[in-house]
C-alpha cells in the first residue's frame, strides 16, 4: 500500500477517506488468508451440525425455550464464535505493525490518528457482517428458520460487527499498550472459553450452581439470549436494541480507551 | 591426557534386545526432562481437558435428568471424554516433539544410533502414553469434586487408564506418521483436527441411542464410540465383557495400524 | 584390504532436481578424503547418503564394508558424524547429551561417564558442559557436536564442512585434532568443505564436486600439477607495458592481467625465473614488482568446471 494512495490531495473529508483505505488494507489481508478464514468457519459450522444431531431429546425438557430444531436455538452461538476467530485478527496484525516498524511510519504520514485504529476495525467488521450472513444462510439451506425475518438477520449482522468493534478494540488496546502479538493473540482462548461459558449451546436455565450463576453474568449471554428470540421467536424491537446494546457499549469503551491510549503512546499530535 | 583414549578402546554393548530397551527408555525419559524444561509445554495438557470438563458438565448437567442417558451424574458419562480428548491431544504432543527435533536438526542423532530404528517410534509412543497420565488425572480429580462415582470398583480406573494410554499411543504414532513425512510443526495441526474430530462425532456427550440421521451413523462406526464405552463402563455400572472387548480390540488394532505406518514413514526417510 | 567407503553411480534427486548425479568414490582405510565444492553442489547430500541418512535414489554404496541400504545399523556402528548444522537439542546440557548419545550407541554407564569427560575436555567445553545447549555459541556447538561424533570411537568420521564460520583459531584446532584423529588412531576421515586450504592441508586426496557431479580426482599435488604452468605477474613502468609483453610472450601462453602488469603461464615453472629476468633486463625494461603463483587448486576447479571456487574478483 503506497502513501500516496493514503494521503493523496486533501479532500472535503480526509479522515474518512484514510479510514476507507485503511480498511481496505485490511479486508485484502484478509482476503488473502482464506486458509486462516476457514477455521473460524468449519469449527462453529462443526458444533452445529453435531449438536443439532444429538440434543434433540433435550428440546422436550422443560426449561428449554420453544423451538423446532436445535439448529435455530444454535445459530446465534454459531455467528458469535465464527466473528470471534476474526475478531482478534485487528489486534495482533496491529500489533505485528508496531513489531515491524510500518506503525511508526503510518504514524509520521500525515494520517490522522483515528483512522489508523478504526480502519482496521472497520475492515474486520465488514468481514464480519458476510460472514454472519453466509452463516445465516448456509442454516436456511439445512432447515433453520428466523421466525423474525430479514429485520432479524440484518440485526444478526449488525451485532456480528459490534461484536467484533468490541473484542478488537480490546485487542488493540493491549496491542498499543504492550506492542506485542502474543499477548494480543493470548485474548482469543479468553473469548473462546467465554463463549463456552454463556447460553450459546445451551440455555442457562438447565445449568445449575456456579456454572450457572457464571453463565448468567457473562456479557456474551446478553448479547446471545436476546439474538435467540429474534430467531426463534419473532421480531421485537426490544430484543433488537437490547442485542445491539452491550456490544455496541463495549465497543464504544474499548475504542475510545484504544484512542487514548494511542495518544498517550504518541504524545498528543 | 593424550594417551588415555588410545590405550582404554571404549567397550560398546552391542545392539541387541537390551540395547533397544535403554534407547527407548533414554527417549521416554528425555520426552519428560523437556516437559520439565519448559512448563509451557505441559500446561495444555492439562487446563486443555480441565476446561472440557467444567465447561461441558456446566453446559449440559441437565441431560443426566434425560431418561435413558445412562447415569444421574453428566460427570459419570462425561469425565471418560474428556480424560481421552486430552489423551489424544497428549500423544499429538509427543510426535510434536519429534517435528520439533526434525526441525531443528537434532533428530539426525537419532537416526545415526546403531541397529534398527523401531526403538525411537517405540520410545517416543512411550514417552505420549506417560504424558496421557496428567491429562488424565487432571479430570478424574476435577469429576471427583463434581460427584464422579466409581461403580465398577477399582478395576474401572484401569480400564479409563489403559484407554487414555492406547489413546494417547495411537495419535501419537499417527502423528509420527505425519511427522516424518512432513518435517514441520505446522502438519501437526492437520493431527489435531483429526484428533478432535474423531472423538466428537462420538458418544462423548451424549449416548448412541439420543443422536439421529448422520451423527447416529457416523458414530454406530467410529471406533472411537467403542473406546469411549471402554473406558467409561466403570463410572456406569459393573464391568463386563461386551463392554470391553470392542473398545480393547478396536484400541490394539488402531496401535497395530498407526505403528505399522509410522515405521514406514520413517522408513522413507532414511534407510 | 575392504575399501572404507565405497559408491558406484550414487543418484540422489529431489522432485526434478538431481542433486547428485552419478558419483563413484573409493576411500582406503585410514585415508583422509577431502569432498571439494561449492554450495549447492551436493555435498552434504552425498554425506547424508553415505550416512543412512537419507536414501540413494540410484545406485550403491557400502560404509565400513556394509551396504549403506539393506546394512544400514551396521553401518551406524562404524561410523561417527558431524554435519553442518550441529545435531543438537538446546533444552538440553552438554552433559545430558554426551550422556544420551553414550546410551544410543550401547556404551555402558561407567566407561560413558569417564569417556565423556575426557571428551569434552578434549573440546574444552567442560566449564560449559553442565548448561543448555541452546547458550552456547556457534563455535561451542560445532565443537559438542564433534565430541558427540567421537563417542564411540569410530573408525570413519564424516565431517560436514566442520570450519564453516569458524574463527581461525578454531579452524587450526580442529585440523590438529584432525590430522590427530588420523594418525594416532588411523581414523578414516571424509571431509566436505568449501575451502581449498582446508582441502589442501588435510587431505590425503580430494575430490571436487561441482553440481551433483565429480569433476577431478586425485592428490592435492596431483591436481596442481595437472593444471600445468604456474602464473607469472609483473609490474612495470609506464611505457614499457608492451616491451614487457613482447619479450615475455616467449616464455609462455598470455594469461588476463589488470592494467599495468603482464602475466603469462610460465612454461617449465620457477627455474625458468632467471631468465626471465635477464631477458626484461636486456630489453631494458625496469620491473616494477614481480609474482610467481603456483597452481592452486582454484586453478583445478576454473579448469575442470569454467569457474572460480572462492570469491570474485580476484587480482589478477
Amino acid at each position: 500500500m503506497t502513501s500516496t494512495g493514503v494521503v493523496g490531495a486533501s479532500g472535503r473529508l480526509p479522515a474518512i477517506r484514510q479510514t476507507a483505505a485503511l480498511a481496505r488494507r485490511s479486508v485484502v489481508a484478509e482476503r488473502r488468508q482464506l486458509l486462516n478464514i476457514l477455521p473460524g468457519l468449519v469449527f462453529p459450522l462443526l458444533l452445529a451440525a453435531v449438536y443439532s444431531r444429538q440434543f434433540s431429546r433435550a428440546l422436550a425438557m422443560p426449561g428449554f425455550p420453544q423451538v423446532d430444531s436445535f439448529l435455530d436455538f444454535i445459530l446465534p452461538a454459531c455467528v458469535v464464535q465464527a466473528v470471534s476467530f476474526g475478531a482478534t485478527a485487528a489486534g495482533t496484525e496491529l500489533a505485528l505493525d508496531i513489531e515491524n516498524g510500518f506503525f511508526d511510519r503510518l504514524v509520521a504520514s500525515p494520517v490522522a490518528r483515528f483512522p489508523i485504529l478504526l480502519g482496521r476495525l472497520a475492515g474486520a467488521s465488514l468481514v464480519a457482517a458476510i460472514k454472519a450472513a453466509i452463516l445465516v444462510a448456509v442454516f436456511l439451506a439445512f432447515g433453520a428458520e428466523v421466525k423474525g425475518g430479514p429485520a432479524a438477520v440484518l440485526v444478526i449482522m449488525v451485532v456480528a460487527a459490534l461484536l467484533v468493534l468490541a473484542i478488537g478494540g480490546v485487542g488493540q488496546v493491549l496491542a498499543i499498550r504492550t506492542g506485542s502479538q502474543e499477548a494480543v493473540a493470548a485474548t482469543f482462548p479468553l473469548v473462546f472459553v467465554g463463549i463456552f461459558m454463556s447460553s450459546a449451546f445451551f440455555p442457562t436455565a438447565l445449568m445449575s450452581g456456579w456454572f450457572r450463576v457464571v453463565a448468567e453474568s457473562n456479557p456474551i449471554t446478553w448479547v446471545i439470549d436476546p439474538t435467540r428470540r429474534l430467531v426463534i421467536s419473532g421480531w421485537s424491537a426490544g430484543d433488537a436494541l437490547q442485542a445491539m446494546a452491550v456490544p455496541a457499549m463495549v465497543g464504544l469503551v474499548t475504542v475510545s480507551l484504544a484512542v487514548r491510549a494511542l495518544h498517550r503512546k504518541l504524545g498528543r499530535p | 591426557m593424550t594417551t588415555t583414549l588410545a590405550t582404554r578402546p571404549v567397550p560398546l554393548a552391542g545392539d541387541g534386545l537390551g540395547h533397544s530397551a535403554a534407547v527407548v527408555v533414554a527417549l521416554a525419559r528425555r520426552g519428560m526432562a523437556r516437559m520439565v524444561a519448559r512448563p509451557s509445554l505441559v500446561i495444555p495438557t492439562f487446563v486443555m481437558p480441565l476446561f472440557f470438563i467444567v465447561s461441558f458438565t456446566g453446559a449440559f448437567s441437565s441431560l443426566a435428568r434425560l431418561e435413558g442417558y445412562g447415569t444421574s451424574n453428566v460427570h459419570d458419562w462425561m469425565a471418560p471424554y474428556a480424560a481421552l480428548q486430552g489423551s489424544v491431544f497428549a500423544g499429538i504432543g509427543g510426535a510434536s516433539s519429534a517435528a520439533d527435533d526434525l526441525e531443528n536438526g537434532f533428530f539426525d542423532r537419532l537416526l545415526l544410533a546403531p541397529g534398527s530404528r523401531i526403538p525411537i517410534l517405540i520410545g517416543t509412543a512411550t514417552y505420549s502414553g506417560l504424558r496421557s497420565f496428567i491429562p488424565t488425572t487432571a479430570v478424574l480429580l476435577a469429576s471427583s469434586l463434581g460427584g464422579l462415582s466409581l461403580r465398577g470398583g477399582p478395576l474401572g480406573l484401569v480400564c479409563l487408564y489403559a484407554a487414555t494410554v492406547g489413546m494417547a499411543v495411537v495419535f501419537c504414532l499417527l502423528g509420527l506418521t505425519v511427522a516424518y513425512r512432513m518435517r514441520t510443526m505446522r502438519s501437526m495441526m492437520l493431527v489435531q483436527v483429526v484428533g478432535f474430530s474423531s472423538m466428537f462425532m462420538s458418544t462423548g456427550q451424549v449416548p448412541l441411542h439420543f443422536m439421529e440421521g448422520w451423527l447416529r451413523v457416523v458414530a454406530g462406526f467410529n471406533p472411537m464410540t467403542d473406546v469411549l464405552q471402554f473406558a467409561r463402563q466403570g463410572f456406569l455400572g459393573p464391568l463386563s465383557w461386551s463392554t470391553t472387548w470392542p473398545g480393547a480390540s478396536a484400541l490394539l488394532l488402531l496401535i497395530l495400524a498407526t505403528g505399522l505406518a509410522a515405521r514406514r514413514s520413517l522408513g522413507k526417510m532414511a534407510p | 584390504m575392504v575399501p572404507a567407503i565405497e559408491a558406484e553411480g550414487l543418484v540422489r534427486t529431489f522432485g526434478e532436481v538431481r542433486a547428485v548425479d552419478g558419483i563413484d568414490l573409493s576411500v582406503a582405510r585410514g585415508e583422509v578424503f577431502g569432498f571439494l565444492g561449492p554450495n549447492g553442489a551436493g555435498k552434504s547430500t552425498v554425506v547424508r547418503m553415505l550416512t543412512t541418512l537419507l536414501r540413494p535414489t540410484a545406485g550403491t554404496a557400502r560404509v565400513g564394508g556394509h551396504d549403506v541400504v539393506t546394512g544400514s545399523a551396521a553401518v551406524r556402528r562404524t561410523i561417527g558424524v558431524a554435519l553442518q548444522d550441529a545435531a543438537i537439542d538446546p533444552l538440553m546440557t552438554g552433559h545430558e547429551l554426551i550422556r544420551l548419545q553414550s546410551v544410543l550407541h550401547g556404551i555402558p554407564r561407567a566407561a560413558a561417564r569417564a569417556r565423556g569427560g575426557e571428551l569434552l575436555e578434549r573440546v574444552g567445553l567442560t566449564a560449559a558442559a553442565g548448561r543448555r545447549v541452546g547458550t552456547y555459541s556457534g563455535g561451542m556447538r560445532r565443537r559438542l557436536d564433534l565430541a558427540m561424533s567421537l563417542v564411540h570411537q569410530p573408525e570413519i568420521l564424516f565431517l560436514d564442512e566442520p570450519t564453516t564460520g569458524l574463527d581461525p583459531t578454531s579452524r587450526q584446532a580442529l585440523w590438529e585434532e584432525v590430522r590427530r584423529l588420523n594418525t594416532e588412531y588411523g581414523t578414516t576421515v571424509f571431509l566436505t568443505t568449501q575451502y581449498l586450504e582446508e582441502a589442501d592441508q588435510l587431505a590425503d586426496r580430494i575430490a571436487i564436486i561441482d553440481a551433483g557431479r565429480l569433476v577431478r580426482e586425485g592428490t592435492p599435488e596431483a591436481l596442481k600439477g595437472s593444471v600445468g604452468a604456474p602464473t607469472l605477474r609483473i609490474d612495470v613502468a609506464q611505457g614499457s607495458v608492451e616491451t614487457a609483453r613482447v619479450v615475455l610472450c616467449a616464455f609462455g601462453p598470455d594469461r588476463p592481467a589488470r592494467e599495468g602488469r603482464v602475466a603469462i603461464g610460465l612454461d617449465g615453472g620457477a627455474a625458468r625465473v632467471a631468465d626471465v629476468v635477464r631477458a626484461l633486463d636486456g630489453a631494458g625494461v625496469v620491473v616494477d614488482h614481480l609474482e610467481l603463483d603456483a597452481p592452486s587448486l582454484d586453478d583445478v576447479f576454473a579448469e575442470a568446471t569454467g569457474r572460480r571456487l572462492e570469491g570474485a574478483g580476484e587480482e589478477l
